[in-house]
């Protein structure tokens, strides 16, 4: 069975942590459409949910960083901030699928780390809190580095997405397709709360219209400098972009909450 | 300066929940197990903000540990005023 469902969003902690400090009609118009958007996922009747997500020093150190990698177990825990106002919780893995996947991926040119232990962190559990609130979906996750450099190139992202959706298209289940991260931000930093909403306007109109060459071309210096340390996420929506390259982008939201300190988005993808 | 050090150390409180409450419960005696500065002991100990960033240390690192002692979005914008 195919991808049955495909949406990028954001995972802002102060979403559940600090909902109240946003403007409430601008929080309660992004999370409802955030709500809708897992409604949505549900009515597609997902076998898995393969997250296209990040990791903010929640498995990974400078021990060892991974570029990308797949968790292959039968369950993951999270979220590891006990202040994120998500119950910590177990949430089911898809053991089939994750070592289908890998084995997929070493025969294709790509090698990513495999974990058989990982926990989630926001970037991860915000996104099923709103997307997969009773868990009942079991996840594949597939982590980038966005966290420190080097991390892969936005081309190499879009690529490796575009091998996933290839591959997932010929999956026996039907599969959720979900990618997170943030447009720009500058998270815990001197400069936490900026938000520039003309990149994102143009990252999410590239995004929108197809554009691989527009996609694949970032630089990781243009994202630093443009949309922050945090706008680095943006490689997840890009390998969702290659993944799902024919289907048409709708903007089901953008809002700059500047108490959440990021610019908000949710795009869904429909075949 | 052991920069590597110190982030572990808030590395090892921030995800892990055995770390943390041995943390909570003899911060002092938990980072002495840490090969780090007086100073960076000192930065840790007191939640000091200001110097923890000028240290060096990752901003996805010592947000979430200045959460896990209750600093506001607010006192944490003022602890970093006037730094690049």
């Amino acid at each position: 069975m195919p991808i049955v469902f495909a949406c990028a969003a954001s995972h802002a902690p102060g979403m559940t942590a600090w909902t109240e400090a946003a403007p409430k009609e601008q929080a309660d118009r992004f999370l409802q459409r955030y709500r809708k958007l897992g409604e949505r996922l549900a009515a597609s009747k997902p076998d898995a949910l393969v997250a296209i997500t990040v990791e903010h020093w929640a498995n990974f150190f400078l021990n060892q960083m991974p570029a990308f990698c797949i968790g292959r177990t039968d369950h993951y825990e999270g979220p590891v901030e006990e202040w994120l106002r998500i119950p910590r919780s177990r949430v089911p893995g898809d053991p089939k699928l994750s070592p289908q996947l890998l084995d997929a991926c070493f025969d294709n040119g790509f090698d990513p780390t495999f974990s058989d232990e990982l926990v989630f962190d926001h970037a991860t559990m915000l996104p099923l809190h709103f997307l997969n609130p009773n868990l009942a979906v079991p996840v594949v996750p597939v982590i980038i580095n966005t966290l420190t450099p080097p991390m892969p190139t936005p081309k190499r992202c879009f690529e490796f997405g575009q091998f996933l959706g290839s591959e997932l298209e010929r999956s026996e289940k039907r599969v959720a397709l979900v990618a997170t991260g943030g447009l720009s931000h500058w998270p815990g930093e001197a400069k936490h709360g900026k938000i520039n909403i003309p990149f994102d306007q143009k990252f999410l109109e590239t995004l929108r219209s197809g554009d691989r060459t527009g996609l694949t071309k970032y630089s990781h210096q243009e994202i630093y400098d443009e949309a922050g340390s945090g706008g680095h996420e943006i490689r997840t929506w890009i390998a969702l972009a290659g993944a799902v390259q024919s289907w048409p982008a709708e903007l089901v939201a953008y809002e700059p909450v500047v108490p959440w300190a990021t610019g908000c988005a949710l795009v869904a993808f429909r075949s | 300066m052991s920069l590597y050090q110190l982030q572990k150390l808030l590395y090892h409180v921030n995800r892990d929940p055995s770390h943390r409450e041995r943390y909570r419960q003899d911060p002092v005696g938990f980072v002495s197990s840490y090969e780090l500065t007086p100073e960076e002991e000192s930065a840790v100990v007191k939640v000091d903000v200001r110097k923890l960033y000028a240290l060096g240390v990752h901003s996805l690192l010592l947000r979430p540990f200045t959460l896990l002692h209750q600093v506001s979005n607010e006192d944490y914008a003022k602890a970093l005023a006037g730094l690049e």
